[in-house]
Parts: structure tokens; C-alpha cells; sequence
């Protein structure tokens, strides 16, 4: 009998290259960081959760990009829906008064619903969904000038609290708890993009709407022709990217406190790189949270290198974050290409 | 016997054309039943109306007695009814396990118990004597498994009726052998299975009664030991047998002249030193299976793939061939094996499909007026009898026999002194085959020299001059089309060197 249970067996399954080579890279560059910059506190548990905090909107937003990949489509409204978020709870507490979870609520009606529409789109009038998102982009967009052309400053006690509130990491020493030096935290964006990580994994590997993703992502056609609510899944896989959008768009106004027509240019750009380099495939059918995880702190990482360089001019940030993007694609040619000639 | 299915008086239409009239069709529990007719005869019609994809205008299907008229292939599944198409119709980045449950994934705790899955998949698979592991992604396997794989999730569907759709073509034979074991298992168990094959041989091998279509009329339903091979083509065609099989072998005059040659040639994979010649005229046939590298081998003579051992020489010229334009314009000719894929450019018009080779080697400074356009087209419909109303019909919309045909007519008018088929009579009925044997053989009689690849033993020993063998990727034998037997290839294929 096959012996599938091996534990050498279950590592060598070639579904995982992808997330391997993600992980791996990601620790050659930390290991490369531990090493230069150890005496400035690059290994630092401080350090670790700084990539956390500094990219949880590009994150949470990552999530759901991931789920869109898969099917085979993109999102790229992402951006513009985020910075919407951000101008409806800037206008909405700082001008009209109401409380920003009003706020939050009426994002979520408008960023799930525009999600739905432009997957009902894309499935049933047949829109390629670049051309769809980009719509939705530009619709988006245009709303935030509408509500205002200037940054909008956000003072309101619930958001000051939410985005003060942080948890300090603790060790035991000495029979007490104390903070561990140099202080380190983490705050509620991280949490919820830990949450949101842990959501989608459960999605995609544990229901039949997460499989039928994967599905149609390997196969339209074949995925109808067994049975599969193609249409439905795609549909929904946009609605959750809404939702993923704005809760991205709460998290960077907690973290920059204001809301700007503006803000997060190119946001869609960065997140759909995340999603890349943490092993999703642009083609769809492969991808999966764990890689997008560390897509996001890999993409992450390099900055902090820059910072602690000093000397470097952080528009090489770019440049790396591109040459990592080109090594992604080839290694995912390589694993088709492999996969193919097999046979 | 019990009946299980029954169709009665199916009609469809289409605009303009009845692709059924009044058919029916009976299925047995525990029985397998063939499906046959041309290209064109209305098999696939009459699977889609059963399946849910087509619409009866009139007719009834019953099921066990009970009426059923189901709307899409999803109701088809529900109602028992399972089809595995020609390509598999898998998604290639799950793994085999999930192919099988994907969409009835059994749950526990509200969640997917992967477990179950993988063990009840396994049990599956060794059921048809497969012992892989059901945890890869399917790409990982070959097209046999994929297909069994495919059968695996119609029958842990617990399908009543189960629609094999050339399910062998592009199986080798061992593989195919399996299916048929896995086919019988299944009918002992009750299930009926609706089998549609090009190959007869394969008919005659695994079913019990077989249905004949042909131009959407029911010829009749006989059972297997009925009818003769002979008689059954007959039915099938309509036409006297006489004229499809009297094929005349090219002429080759000893002293003809030697137009291509090529010495040790090799690719940058794994094909090494092979060496053939061939002549004015003549037809040389490629023989081996699938994978045995003789699609690798044509391609390095069209340029298709880099050469980096040996030479080629045409008409006494060293070739500097590194892509197929060089090909093209050294007057040598292609038509791959999937034409779908690689020859038939579905949107375009029959009229655009054939002068694109002739448009290619002019060069595209010097475009050909409208006119010339529409007489070379018109020339080779009637020449090769392709079944259309006009050359302005989208090249997509013709069935694959005549698909073939255009791809055939492209490369004629480009007049090439060297013609390589790769399997042009695949997937087509026994009468358009003919033709287009016919065809290559009148190409030789023109002086065209032809490499003409194929999977099917038969036809290659009926046209060929001579008969290069591949195995492993190696030339293994070169013998006399003439004076061989089946059994002869046969033998040199499973055991190497003659």
C-alpha cells in the first residue's frame, strides 16, 4: 500500500513548493538581517512585531485578494475602497458627528455591496475583472473627492481608544510578569489581522465554498460541469474582498488617525504583491493564507533593512520588492512548467 | 434484463437542421451499450439532451420508469446520470482525493474531514487497482489517471447510467485495458454504461449492443455479435466499403530523388541521434506509442524545437532550422497533433484559416487581394469536400473531421515539398479517415513527400512506403510498409530492435 501517511511523503507533496519557497526566502532575508544589523536590534522581538503593526492594513487586505487570485481574478479596487473607508469615518465623526461605528457600518453596506455587484458583474455580464475593479476603482475614488479634496483629521474618543489600545508582550522573571525590554506590543490592527488570517485559512481549507474557490480556479468550465455554483462562489469571493477592503480602510485610519481622498495610491499594487510572493498564483488554483501570511512580512521586511541601514535611500525598497516579485514569478514558471512536462 | 433507461422519439432542431429526428435509445441495467455514427450523426446531440445541455423539442426520457427531463448537467447528476467526457474535465490543481468529492465533501463538526476523504478515495482507486497517492494534485498524473479518477467520482456518485465520451483516445493500451477491466467490474455491479469510441476494435471488446446514428437518424440496435466490422462501417457511412478501404500505397520509383534528410539529429530533452530519409513522393509512417518521441522528432524538423545534435538537409541544402518560419519558408509543412490547440484558429473564417501558410511564406508586405483569398479557399472546400455553406464560416464551427480538413487544405496551398502529419486522423470518424488517407496519398502521387504520424497501426501499415518504429524516445526499426503485419510492429515496439 501507499504509504501516504509518511511524514517524508506529506512534506515532499508538490502542492507545497510554492509556500516553501516563501518561508524559506523570507528567513534567508531575516537571517541576512540577524546578521548585518543584530547590534542595532534587528533580531529584537520589538523588531518582529513593528512588521506586524506597520503592515497590518496591507494584511487584512491580503486576505481577501488571496481568495480573488485563487478564482483566477483580480481586485483592484481594493486601494480606493480602503480610502473611502477612511473618509467616511473622517467625514462622518469629524464633520457630521456620528460615531464612527456608524461609520464603520455604513463602509461595510458600500464595500461588500460594490464587491457583489462587481462579481455579479464579472460572472454574469461576462467582464473581465480587471476592467470591472478598475471601474469599481475609479468609482471609489471619485467618491472620496467628492466627500472632500483635504486630508480630514480624526478625533473621536472611540477611535483614539481603539487605536491606543495595546497589549504588551510579557516574560516571566523573577516570580512576576514583566514587559520585556526594549518594550515591544502588539495593538488591535495586528490582532485583527492575525484573526482575519485564521478566518480565511479556516474558509479555504475547511468548507466546500473555500474548495470550490481552488476549483474554479483550476477549471471554470470543468468546475460547472461538476456541479459547482461557479457564479455564486465568485460572487461572494468579491463580497468578502469588500469586506476585507474595509476593514484594511479601519485599520490605516487607526493607524494614521485621518482620512485622505488620496490616501493608499497603489494599495492595490502592494497587496496583490503580497499575495504573489506569499505563493498565489496569478493564473489561480494555488494559493493559500499561511504563504500570504508571510508574503506580507517578507514584503515587509525589506524596509526594515532599509531603516536600519540608514544609508540607503528607501526608494530601494522598490527596487527589492521588485526583484523579489520577478524571482516569485519565475520559481511559479518553473513549478508549472515541471508540473507539465511530467506527464 | 431490466430496462433502465429508455429514450423515446427524441427530435431536436436547430436552426435549420434536425440533429435528431424521432431517435430512440435503449440502455439496460448492466449493460454496455455503444454509441456510434459519424462525426456529425448526432451521438454527442443525443448525450447533451440526456445530460441537460440540450433541449428536446420532442421525445421522452425515462428513467427507471419514471419520466425524467433534466435541464442541466447538475439535475442530469442528481437524477443518477454521470458522464466523463474526451478531455478530463477535472480541475488539475486539486488533488485526486478532492477531484472525487469536490462539492459532496463529507463533513464533521461543520467542517471538511479531509480524512474521510482521503481514505475513502484511496478505497476507490484500488478498487480499479490504482495505488497512487490520492493526496497529489492531479496534474501530477497522467491522462490515464485522470480519467479514472474521473470514473471514480461518477461512480462513488452512485451514477445508474454512466457516459463514457471517448474516454480512450488518448489512452495507451495498457491504460486502456484498465478502463475496460474497470468498465466490466462496473456493469457486474449493475451499472449502465453508454460507451462512444472512433475505435471499433474497442467496441467489439467491451460491449454487449450498439446503437447506430447516422446524419440524426436511428439506423438500428444490434447486438454485438450481430453485425461484422464491415457491416457495421457499412451502416455507419452508408456507403459501400469498397471505396473507403481500396486505398492505393504511393508509388516510389527506387531511383526517386532523396528530398529531406536528416542524420543524428537531437533535441535539448531526451530525443538523441535519430536518422531518416525520405523521398519524392513517398510516405513515410511514424509508429510507436504515445510519448515514444515521435512528436518530438517532427517538431525538430519543423523547427518547433531546437536541434542540438546533428544536421538536416533538404534537397541537398543544410537546414538552419530555428523556428518554424525558417520551416515554412523551406517549403516544409506541419500540421500538429491538436488541432484545436495548435492548428485550427477557431474564430477565424475557413477562407482566413487556409492562406494563412500561403500569406506566411509570401511575406505580409505582399497581401492577397480579397479575390484570391476566396478562389483558393473555394478550390480546396470542393477539392476536399469540407461540408460547408460558404468559405466565410467560422473554422470553430466545423466538426473535427472537417477541421482537419482545413488545416489539410492550409497546407496544400502552400505547396510543400515535405508534409508532416502528426496524427491527423484522431478523434475523427471512420469515413472522414478515409478521405483524409486519401488525400495524403493523392499528396505523394503529386510528388510531396509526407511523414505521417499515427497511433493506429492499421492505417499506418495501409499507406505507408516505409515505417519508422520509436521507442523510448529512440528510432528503433525502419521497415517495409508493404510486407508488415500488425503483429510485426507490435513485437519491435515491446521488444526493441527488430
Amino acid at each position: 500500500m501507499h504509504n501516504r501517511q509518511s511524514l517524508l511523503n506529506r512534506i515532499t507533496n508538490p502542492k507545497y513548493i510554492m509556500v516553501y519557497a516563501t518561508i524559506g526566502i523570507f528567513l534567508i532575508v531575516y537571517a541576512f538581517g540577524a546578521f548585518m544589523y543584530s547590534d542595532k536590534g534587528f533580531l529584537t522581538i520589538r523588531t518582529f512585531a513593528n512588521l506586524f503593526i506597520d503592515n497590518a492594513y496591507y494584511g487584512i487586505s491580503a486576505v481577501g485578494m488571496t481568495m480573488v487570485l485563487i478564482t483566477g481574478g483580480i481586485d483592484l479596487s481594493v486601494g480606493a475602497v480602503a480610502s473611502l473607508t477612511g473618509m467616511f469615518i473622517a467625514y462622518g465623526t469629524t464633520v457630521l458627528g456620528l460615531h464612527p461605528m456608524t461609520c464603520i457600518l455604513a463602509s461595510l453596506v458600500m464595500g461588500v455591496g460594490l464587491g457583489l455587484l462587481m462579481g455579479w458583474v464579472i460572472h454574469y455580464l461576462n467582464v473581465p475583472p480587471f476592467i470591472t475593479t478598475l471601474t469599481g476603482m475609479f468609482f471609489a475614488r471619485g467618491v472620496c473627492s467628492l466627500i472632500s479634496r483635504e486630508s480630514i483629521d480624526i478625533h473621536h474618543p472611540f477611535i483614539d481608544a481603539l487605536a491606543g489600545w495595546k497589549i504588551y508582550l510579557m516574560k516571566y522573571a523573577n516570580g512576576q510578569w514583566v514587559r520585556i525590554r526594549p518594550i515591544a506590543f502588539i495593538n488591535f490592527n495586528v490582532i485583527l489581522f492575525v484573526i482575519m488570517i485564521i478566518i480565511g485559512t479556516f474558509i479555504l481549507q475547511r468548507t466546500r465554498f473555500g474548495r470550490n474557490i481552488y476549483a474554479i480556479g483550476g477549471n471554470e468550465q470543468s468546475a460547472s460541469l461538476m456541479g459547482l455554483p461557479a457564479g455564486r462562489t465568485k460572487i461572494l469571493v468579491y463580497g468578502f474582498n469588500g469586506l476585507c477592503s474595509v476593514l484594511a480602510g479601519v485599520s490605516y485610519a487607526l493607524y494614521v488617525k485621518s482620512g485622505w481622498n488620496l490616501s493608499l495610491q497603489g494599495g492595490e499594487l502592494e497587496v496583490i504583491t503580497c499575495a504573489v510572493i506569499g505563493g498565489t498564483l496569478l493564473t489561480g488554483g494555488v494559493g493559500s493564507m499561511i504563504g500570504t501570511l508571510f508574503g506580507v512580512l517578507l514584503k515587509s521586511v525589506i524596509p526594515a533593512l532599509i531603516t536600519f541601514n540608514g544609508n540607503l535611500l528607501s526608494w530601494w525598497g522598490k527596487i527589492a520588492t521588485g526583484l523579489l516579485l520577478l524571482l516569485f514569478i519565475c520559481i511559479q514558471r518553473f513549478v508549472v512548467t515541471s508540473a507539465g512536462k511530467r506527464k | 434484463m431490466s430496462e433502465l433507461l429508455s429514450m423515446k422519439g427524441i427530435t431536436i432542431e436547430f436552426p435549420g437542421v434536425k440533429a435528431l429526428d424521432n431517435v430512440d435509445f435503449s440502455l439496460n441495467a448492466g449493460e454496455i451499450h455503444s454509441l456510434l455514427g459519424e462525426n456529425g450523426a448526432g451521438k454527442s446531440t443525443l448525450i447533451k439532451c440526456l445530460t441537460g445541455v440540450n433541449h428536446m423539442d420532442e421525445g421522452k426520457i425515462y428513467l427507471e420508469g419514471k419520466e425524467i427531463r433534466p435541464s442541466s448537467p447538475m439535475e442530469a447528476i442528481e437524477t443518477g446520470i454521470s458522464t466523463v467526457f474526451q478531455e478530463v474535465n477535472l480541475c488539475p490543481n486539486l488533488s485526486v482525493a478532492e477531484n472525487i468529492f469536490v462539492g459532496r465533501q463529507p463533513m464533521k463538526h461543520r467542517q471538511i474531514n479531509w480524512r474521510e476523504i482521503n481514505r475513502r478515495a484511496e478505497e476507490l482507486m484500488s478498487r480499479f487497482h490504482l495505488d497512487i497517492d490520492v493526496t497529489r494534485p492531479l496534474s501530477y498524473y497522467s491522462t490515464a489517471i485522470q480519467q479514472m479518477t474521473s470514473i471514480a467520482r461518477a461512480v462513488d456518485i452512485q451514477a445508474k447510467v454512466l457516459i463514457l465520451d471517448e474516454p480512450t483516445s488518448s489512452l495507451d493500451e495498457n491504460e486502456v485495458q484498465l478502463l475496460f477491466n474497470v468498465m466490466r467490474e462496473l456493469k457486474d455491479n449493475g451499472m449502465g454504461i453508454i460507451f462512444i469510441t472512433h475505435f471499433l476494435d474497442q467496441i467489439y471488446a467491451v460491449s454487449d449492443r450498439m446503437t447506430i446514428l447516422r446524419n440524426g437518424h436511428l439506423v438500428g440496435t444490434y447486438g454485438i455479435k450481430e453485425l461484422s466490422k464491415v457491416e457495421l462501417v457499412t451502416k455507419m457511412v452508408g456507403k459501400d466499403m469498397d471505396v473507403i478501404f481500396n486505398l492505393k500505397r504511393a508509388d516510389v520509383k527506387p531511383d526517386s530523388r532523396i528530398t529531406l534528410q536528416a542524420n543524428h539529429i537531437g533535441d535539448s530533452s531526451h530525443i538523441k541521434d535519430i536518422s531518416l530519409t525520405l523521398k519524392e513522393g513517398e510516405l513515410l509512417g511514424f509508429a510507436g506509442l504515445l510519448g515514444s518521441g515521435r512528436t518530438e522528432t517532427a517538431e525538430m524538423l519543423f523547427g518547433a524545437s531546437r536541434i542540438v545534435q546533428g544536421e538536416i538537409i533538404l534537397d541537398g541544402t543544410k537546414l538552419n532550422l530555428t523556428k518554424p518560419f525558417d520551416a515554412i519558408k523551406a517549403k516544409i509543412a506541419f500540421c500538429p497533433e491538436d488541432r484545436k490547440r495548435d492548428g485550427i484558429i477557431g474564430d477565424l473564417s475557413i477562407r482566413e484559416n487556409i492562406m494563412l501558410a500561403v500569406q506566411s511564406r509570401k511575406g505580409f508586405m505582399k497581401p492577397m487581394t480579397r479575390q484570391e483569398q476566396t478562389d483558393l479557399a473555394n478550390k480546396y472546400i470542393t477539392l476536399l469536400g469540407i461540408a460547408t455553406p460558404d468559405c466565410e464560416k467560422k473554422a470553430g464551427e466545423l466538426s473535427g473531421g472537417n477541421q482537419q480538413k482545413v488545416i489539410l487544405a492550409r497546407w496544400m496551398a502552400a505547396e510543400p515539398e515535405v508534409l508532416i502529419l502528426d496524427e491527423p486522423t484522431r478523434g475523427i470518424d471512420i469515413g472522414a479517415k478515409a478521405e483524409i488517407q486519401r488525400l495524403m496519398l493523392e499528396m505523394c502521387g503529386s510528388g510531396v513527400s509526407v511523414i505521417f504520424i499515427s497511433s493506429e497501426l492499421d492505417e499506418i501499415i495501409r499507406c505507408s512506403n516505409r515505417i519508422v518504429i520509436m521507442r523510448d524516445r529512440e528510432k528503433v526499426a525502419e521497415i517495409d510498409g508493404s510486407s508488415c503485419t500488425q503483429q510485426d510492429i507490435l513485437k519491435i515496439i515491446a521488444e526493441g530492435a527488430a
